[in-house]
């Protein structure tokens, strides 16, 4: 009985004591400035996962803008989240060198600055606390591993030829992908051609009309191998309609649903997994982490694994 | 019979006797600036309850970051004022502003440039607004001899300038991150930030050149009636050229505003510029027609826009919510201003 009785009074103090700590504990407030929330269902599931998961969090307030793909419009978010005193900034670059006065003037205002997604150059490094987000360059290159290695399977290695259907110009994440498998491809089928590279602006319409292109330019095209799979499918229904899409090899940077039901359905090869949500919250975490004091590793990716139709079974379909 | 026919003649210049036109003026005038009272009650009285700031919003140094904000697109839209005054549009000055841009950027990263230090900095900025005070003159040019409407002109200007823009660097962005360049353009001088300098001393010069000046008093009489002003000896196509010189030359002179405090240009850089600085220019009363318009509503108009995007961003809004708002404060203002002519006109009648 007695023991009872002072188990219970240490449980309720502890308890009394946290809820204590936790009022007293100052709320972190972390603004975040995106890059263009309406353009693709990829920044559209990121947001609603950010707020979702900071709304699980009731040490943390945000402050959500978007800078709708402008420059001018998210360098003044930039001054405005610095003139709210918020405690630390979460930017998703529209341009990765364009943003690095802001953030010098975010981080000599002392607020602790957390690229997420696409990383800027390497001369803003100094003024970032940490990069949360997913490698660019690696997804690019596995793309690579994953067309090279249905080129082997299929015995045309040596005679394929490739087209490429980049992001948006400008974009670090469009030059990142497409850095990554221009280097890779070589390295591992060195006798594979890219023939040519057009953008495709993350839109599928777009890549639509591209592919339309290459199909009447090219007689012979192995492989495309497009920015993300909303691309991809754009280039996957124009060689439909050219009832050339058989003998392609579809290979995208990023899965998509789109991507992943084409796959299901055996027209598209494979892409890299990368999840918005997982890439909001990574984001989140990395802030907080920062504002408690943390070690933080400065490039800190979240993992993007493969998929293709052979292993497709061991991932849940894309929410985007 | 006789009262009927001098008195259709006289009818449109009496609209403009100083008088009315000054009233007109006062009301289209006073109507911006009391929208950006009622904008400032509202984002105070708002951002106390849906905020997380606890800085208020009417935060003197936030005032004074909202007119730096304000330049990229003021600086424009200060100009567009000019060309549409004189019953003109200019749609090229987003792609106008993305050349000046790399021009600025890119002259500092050639070699002969860059052995000159710090000195090459004027000397790129020379460069860039020369070449928006050339697209300028192409677009004027074009429109004074070909006849063309300046709509498809600069329409077709604009289509070309951005493929200019492509063509000088494909995809990638232009950069060149010079840190002198940063600190002047961040640097504030009796308060106000560098772009605030510009945009107000633009604001002033221009308002000086169409109060002040027979090119000013000539711009409103081609833009009430071209054919009038032709037969009082107004040389229009020149005039029209130089306006589109002004024009082109201050978009650049926004994007080396801009350009100086961030280094890097993307290719899709100004795209819709030219939208939101005809936006601003209409809000702030000017007619889209011509022959009638104020630079300092046009000031009104931008800092009004400005004004909405801080203030609904600071209580918790989301970009296309700022867009959706803007677009139907712009629909009202036109709405607005027609219904008040029309009343104006038929007090005139009678």
């Amino acid at each position: 009985m007695k023991t009872t009785f002072a188990a219970t009074l240490v449980a309720t103090t502890a308890l009394a004591g946290a809820a204590l700590a936790e009022q007293h504990g100052e709320k972190m407030t972390i603004g975040i400035t995106q890059n263009n929330v309406g353009v693709d269902s990829y920044q559209t599931t990121y947001e609603r996962a950010f707020i979702e998961a900071a709304e699980a969090n009731d040490m943390v307030e945000t402050v959500v803008l978007d800078a709708g793909g402008d420059v001018a419009r998210q360098i003044a978010q930039m001054e405005d989240l610095i003139q709210q005193e918020v405690d630390a900034i979460i930017i998703w670059p529209t341009n990765g060198e364009a943003v690095i006065p802001a953030v010098r003037k975010a981080s000599q205002a002392g607020i602790p600055v957390i690229v997420t997604n696409s990383n800027i150059a390497e001369q803003g490094f100094d003024f970032v606390a940490s990069f949360s987000g997913p490698d660019n360059i690696t997804q690019g290159a596995r793309s690579a591993e994953i067309m090279c290695d249905k080129f082997k399977a299929d015995g045309i290695e040596n005679e394929a030829r490739v087209v490429q259907i980049s992001g948006q110009p400008g974009y670090t994440t469009a030059i990142e992908r497409a850095q990554g498998f221009e280097e890779r491809l070589p390295e591992v089928c060195p006798n594979v051609e890219l023939v040519e590279t057009q953008p495709g602006d993350w839109n599928r319409e777009k890549s639509q009309q591209v592919m339309e292109a290459f199909l009447v330019k090219y007689d012979d095209i192995d492989g495309v191998y497009a920015g993300d799979d909303n691309m991809g499918v754009g280039a996957l229904n124009a060689a439909k309609a050219a009832g050339r899409a058989e003998d392609i090899v579809f290979v995208g940077a990023t899965n998509f649903a789109v991507g992943y039901e084409a796959m299901e359905a055996g027209e598209y090869w494979g892409s890299i997994y990368q999840s918005p949500v997982d890439d909001a919250r990574a984001a989140l975490q990395t802030a907080i982490d920062v504002l408690n004091g943390e070690e933080v590793p400065f490039l800190n990716y979240f993992d993007t694994p493969k998929i293709t139709q052979e292993n497709m079974g061991d991932y849940e379909k894309p929410v985007f | 019979m006789t009262d009927v026919t001098p008195d259709k003649i006289v009818s449109p210049v009496k609209e403009d006797t100083p008088v009315a036109l000054q009233r007109r003026k006062l009301i289209a005038q006073g109507a911006i600036w009391a929208f950006i009272v009622v904008e400032l009650i509202f984002f105070s009285v708002a951002g106390e309850y849906l905020s997380v700031s606890d800085k208020a919003f009417m935060d003197f140094e936030n005032m004074l970051l909202l007119l730096k904000q304000s330049a990229p697109i003021g600086i424009i839209a200060l100009g567009m004022t000019i060309i549409m005054i004189n019953g003109n549009i200019d749609l090229s000055v987003g792609a106008t502003y993305a050349l000046a841009a790399i021009v600025l950027l890119d002259s500092m990263t050639w070699p002969w440039m860059q052995a000159l230090g710090d000195s090459a900095i004027p000397l790129a900025w020379g460069l860039a607004l020369l070449t928006g005070m050339a697209l300028g003159a192409i677009n004027g040019l074009l429109v004074w001899k070909t006849g063309v409407d300046a709509f498809i002109v600069t329409l077709g200007s604009m289509l070309g300038f951005r493929g200019l823009v492509f063509m000088y660097n494909g995809e990638q962005p232009t950069s060149h991150l010079n840190w002198t360049l940063v600190d002047f353009a961040e640097a504030r001088f009796l308060g106000l930030h560098t772009a605030t300098w510009f945009l107000l001393g633009v604001a002033l010069l221009l308002w000086l050149l169409m109060t002040r000046t027979v090119h000013g008093r000539n711009a409103y009489a081609i833009g009430n009636n071209r054919e009038a002003a032709v037969n009082a000896g107004i040389r229009v196509g020149p005039h029209m050229m130089i306006n589109f010189m002004i024009i082109g030359f201050l978009a650049a002179l926004s994007a080396v505003v801009f350009y100086s405090e961030s280094g890097s240009v993307n290719p899709n850089d100004g795209m819709l510029f030219e939208l939101w600085a005809i936006t601003a220019v209409v809000l702030g009363g000017t007619k889209l027609t011509g022959g009638y318009g104020s630079v300092v509503a046009t000031l009104g108009g931008v800092i009004a826009i400005q004004l909405l995007r801080k203030g609904l961003g600071h209580i918790g809004a989301d970009t296309q919510t700022v867009n959706l708002v803007i677009g139907l404060i712009l629909i009202a203002v036109l709405f607005l201003d027609r219904q008040l002519n029309r009343k104006g006109k038929q007090e005139l009648r009678t």
